[in-house]
């Protein structure tokens, strides 16, 4: 299985940004963007897809931190 | 000391003279009417600091000049110490021509190790190396760098994936691939980490790896290294900045 050429890494970036766009418009509510969803599977390779995912994890969550700051456990009731 | 020696009535009335510490002047003692030579002239006075200010700015100057020397010193032997990249390699470019280490020698080299199935990391680091070779391009004093790519993915990457790869990026850059084991070699001599995941159904993997571009000067050793955060035009400055002050670090 041959890598993916220039062109078809910058059509499922492309897809992959579209369908982030639509997370983030519907605040990550992924039944709504499944359109984008297959078409992102579709023209990316599978492993990608993990990866995108877990990139797009990884940047929520740095966002999370960035904006709502740590809280450890808060189960003390304190933060 | 002398004054101690008259009698004390003529101390009382002959005019205090400062004890002669500066060499007499040639026009005499006195100052330039005979009178009592009390300190010296406003414009002796401003010589006298000029030039001690003078003496003591150059001395600065000599001190942060000597300063920055040794610290170039310093790091040419740290650099000479660490070796990295020092060894030959043994590659295969993409159009299948053997390379070795040596056929770069007295080129200015930027390296990236990586893998043609990346997602993402890759071509954009790619695509920042080519444009910072552009940006060095287009200063026809400068030498022209050599851009060089190695896989981290031997098994999949042979010399036509490679050389599809590369085509897509600046005209003179060079892809270089192996056997799993030259590829290694090459690898730990530049202290570059890589470990292909786990594969999937297809039989596809992603590998992690270093994520650098390396500046080798001319002699082949390792001189800097440029991480994600360094824009195009950053590494395109220092390389710049190390090709005008370069001194080879094997003699």
């Amino acid at each position: 299985m041959s890598a993916p050429t220039m062109e078809e890494r910058k059509a499922c970036w492309a897809a992959r940004d579209e369908f982030w766009r639509c997370l983030d418009t519907h605040t990550e509510d992924a039944p709504r963007c499944e359109k984008l969803r297959r078409s992102f599977e579709s023209l990316c390779p599978q492993q990608w897809v993990k990866y995108f995912d877990k990139r797009r994890d990884f940047l929520k969550y740095k966002e999370k931190l960035e904006t709502e700051g740590f809280h450890p456990a808060e189960t003390d009731g304190k933060s | 000391m002398a004054l101690a020696l008259l009698p004390a009535r003529c101390l009382r009335r002959l005019p205090l003279r400062p004890p002669r510490l500066l060499p007499a002047p040639s026009r005499g003692l006195s100052g330039p009417r005979g009178g009592p030579p009390s300190a010296l002239p406003l414009g002796r006075r401003v010589a006298v600091v000029a030039a001690v200010g003078g003496a003591a700015g150059g001395a600065w100057l000599y001190l942060r000049a000597r300063k920055e020397r040794e610290r170039r010193e310093r790091r040419r032997r740290e650099l000479r110490a660490l070796a990295l990249g020092q060894g030959d390699f043994q590659l295969v470019d993409h159009r299948g021509r053997p390379r070795c280490k040596a056929d770069f020698r007295g080129q200015w080299v930027l390296l990236y190790f990586g893998f043609t199935h990346c997602p993402d990391v890759c071509p954009d680091e790619l695509e920042k190396l080519s444009r910072a070779v552009e940006l060095l391009d287009r200063d026809a004093a400068l030498p022209r760098v050599q851009p060089l790519f190695i896989t981290v993915d031997p098994e999949r990457d042979d010399v036509a994936a490679v050389g599809r790869y590369v085509r897509d990026f600046h005209p003179r850059l060079l892809g270089l691939t192996g056997s799993p084991e030259q590829v290694r070699a090459v690898s730990s001599a530049y202290r570059v980490y890589a470990s292909a995941g786990p594969k999937d159904e297809d039989g596809d993997y992603i590998v992690d790896h270093t994520i650098i571009i390396y500046l080798l000067g001319p002699d082949g050793l390792f001189l800097d290294y440029y991480n994600r955060s360094k824009t195009a035009d950053k590494i395109a400055e220092s390389v710049r900045r190390h090709m005008e002050s370069y001194e080879p670090l094997l003699d």
